[in-house]
């Protein structure tokens, strides 16, 4: 019998008939239906990715017309962690013209919000400098990263060490505090950043730490958007469900523990964010016709509903992208694809 | 009293993580001449592991997963409590950290606490582990476990490190690995040469328990 060549969400390289491809798309598309409690994809759409799995290109793509924005996160951080010693003005303009990015983030190396508070003052004479030599939206991006806030970084008692010993109470006293300082810091630099001149902000990875750094970014958001209405607030998530390391934080009567990507949209959209990045975490024992198709219902669960553009967030274990050092081209573009034609969303 | 009735109490006061109850229900389980290991495993221990399955399957969340092993310690104690001395109760000693290099310990914390909750004595490292340190601490404590977590596919070669230093030094069979964490695979596990593999905090404790019986 035929095999396709294909992956696990490790990377590793397996072949597959189609009938274990169909049944591999059917279960990837019920696990995410019974989890996020959505609809699960259409025989339709189930087919047209088994297409995509069959292809015997290398690399696929979509087709001409289809094409959507391409907006990278932590823009400049990226060449200098591959060894590349490039300046942070050099790696926006080979992002705009060497990969054709249709938006650009200037980010510090230490990427969360809190180490920027005390450079913010030299992000802006960057930033005001990229401005003039490129051309596509400038972000200034970073995580909310509310492990910052907890020792031995941060003031706060941590709540790693609390919840294994039962203090439950006292955990959820200092994530509340935690919340405070964070808000502080995001709007602070979000703030300073857009006065600077960004087109937008972007929160990237947000709700890493759980519940509680979810409820920050969104209330740092609110400020943001009431102080600055034009601004464009991008909101990339950390995972398909919100982990509750609180458990009682609420958003407008929402519960956010064990919010998946449409709940969590909904909130974002709510606050007044204007991208949101859904995230789909990576199975590493399940294959990717699996994986692509998990993301891929997860993420049309968002397009669906959504008022404002979505920007799935692809990469490294994420949008049913594999979990290696540097993504394989097959499994990246077929994820892409699958993305772009099933869900319709406005970028990657 | 029916003991069928009992075990399902035990179950109930672990999901409600009803810490009022379970002194009542263990004692009378002990009144009603029922074997402490019996009411652990068909009670108690059928509770703690459902509420792992609600955890994975995000319907509770970690306070409510700690709140339930902190209730399952009690019982087990008063259970345990009832034994005559000398008799052994834990279920083995598993050191435990994320490796070197990484800081991602939420997935650490939960295989940490069912643990716990599954009567086995757990010594965290925490996070940013060095390989040297499994060792001397799994030494120090007469381990039978090492789990490592690794989250970054950069600092899965660590969980290698420990596997490599273990044979160096002789010590291979003496302490059995397990290895989790995200990019981690039952065939990373195979490749290195661990022991055991686990995808999630339920799969760790019963793959933590088969290493123990085999
Ligand atoms: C939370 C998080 C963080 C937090 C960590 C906070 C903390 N205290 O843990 C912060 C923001 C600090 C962080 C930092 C970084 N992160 Co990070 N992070 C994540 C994130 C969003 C979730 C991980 C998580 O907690 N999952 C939830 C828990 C419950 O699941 P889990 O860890 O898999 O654990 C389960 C199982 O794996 C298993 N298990 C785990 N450990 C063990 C151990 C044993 C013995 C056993 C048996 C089982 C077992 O049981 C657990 C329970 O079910 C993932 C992306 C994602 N969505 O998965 C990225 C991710 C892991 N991070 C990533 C990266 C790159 C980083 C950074 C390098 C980014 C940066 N630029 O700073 C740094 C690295 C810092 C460092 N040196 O470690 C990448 C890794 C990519 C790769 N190729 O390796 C990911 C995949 C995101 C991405 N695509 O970019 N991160």
């Amino acid at each position: 019998m035929q095999k396709y060549a294909t992956r696990m969400g490790d990377g590793f390289r397996v072949e597959l008939t189609e009938d274990e491809i169909k049944q591999d798309i059917e279960e990837g598309t019920n696990d995410a239906s019974e989890k996020g409690k959505i609809e699960p994809l259409s025989k339709d759409a189930q087919n047209r990715l088994l297409e995509i799995f069959k292809c015997p290109d290398k690399s696929v793509g979509v087709e001409r017309g289809s094409e959507v924005i391409l907006s990278y996160d932590s823009g400049t951080t990226k060449f200098k962690r591959a060894n590349v010693s490039v300046s942070k003005i050099q790696s926006l303009q080979i992002y705009e013209r060497l990969i054709g990015a249709d938006t650009l983030e200037l980010a510090h190396i230490d990427y969360s919000f809190k180490p920027v508070k005390p450079i913010v003052v030299f992000e802006q004479p960057i930033l005001e400098q990229a401005l003039l030599m490129t051309i596509p939206p400038l972000f200034y991006g970073a995580m909310p990263n509310l492990g910052l806030y907890s020792q031995p970084d941060g003031p706060c008692e941590n709540p790693a060490d609390l919840l294994p010993k039962g203090k439950i109470s006292e955990a959820r006293e200092s994530y509340e505090k935690q919340i405070e300082y964070a808000v502080k810091d995001m709007v602070y630099v979000g703030g300073q950043m857009y006065e600077a001149g960004a087109d937008g902000i972007n929160f990237d990875t947000t709700g890493a730490a759980g519940d509680a750094e979810f409820l920050a970014a969104l209330k740092a958001v609110e400020i943001l958007r009431e102080k600055y209405p034009a601004m464009c607030i991008q909101m990339g998530m950390a995972g398909e469900f919100v982990l509750g390391m609180h458990g009682e934080l609420y958003y407008d009567d929402t519960r956010l523990a064990g919010l998946y990507t449409h709940g969590q949209l909904e909130l974002a959209q709510k606050a007044g964010v204007t991208i949101f990045g859904p995230t789909v975490n990576i199975v590493t024992g399940k294959s990717l016709p699996w994986n692509i198709t998990r993301a891929v219902t997860f993420t049309k669960a968002c397009t669906d509903i959504a008022t404002i553009p979505i920007h799935a967030c692809m990469g490294m274990g994420v949008g049913g992208v594999p979990l290696t050092l540097s993504p394989p081209v097959d499994a990246l573009t077929r994820a892409s694809k699958a993305m772009v034609e099933i869900t319709r969303l406005d970028g990657l | 009293m029916d003991r069928e009735k009992l075990f399902k109490d035990a179950q109930d006061i672990i999901i409600k993580c009803d810490n009022d109850r379970v002194e009542e229900v263990a004692k009378l389980a002990l009144s009603e001449g029922i074997e402490p290991l019996e009411m652990i495993n068909e009670g108690f221990r059928v509770g703690i592991t459902k509420m792992g399955d609600l955890f994975e399957r995000g319907e509770v969340f970690l306070p409510e997963l700690i709140q339930s092993a902190e209730v399952m310690k009690k019982a087990t104690d008063i259970l345990m409590e009832s034994l005559p001395k000398g008799i052994d109760t834990k279920r083995g000693t598993v050191v435990i950290g994320t490796v070197q290099g990484d800081i991602h310990d939420i997935g650490k914390i939960l295989v940490v606490t069912m643990l716990q909750a599954n009567s086995f004595e757990v010594f965290d490292l925490g996070h940013d582990v060095e390989t040297e340190m499994f060792i001397e601490k799994a030494k120090e404590t007469n381990a039978d476990i090492i789990g490592t977590s690794s989250l970054l596919t950069t600092t899965m070669k660590y969980q290698k490190e420990l596997e490599d230093e273990l044979k160096k030094s002789g010590l291979k069979g003496k302490f059995k690995t397990i290895v989790g964490g995200a990019p981690v695979t039952q065939r990373w596990a195979d490749r290195i040469g661990a022991d055991a593999y686990a995808e999630n905090a339920s799969t760790a404790v019963r793959e933590v328990q088969s290493l123990m019986g085999s």
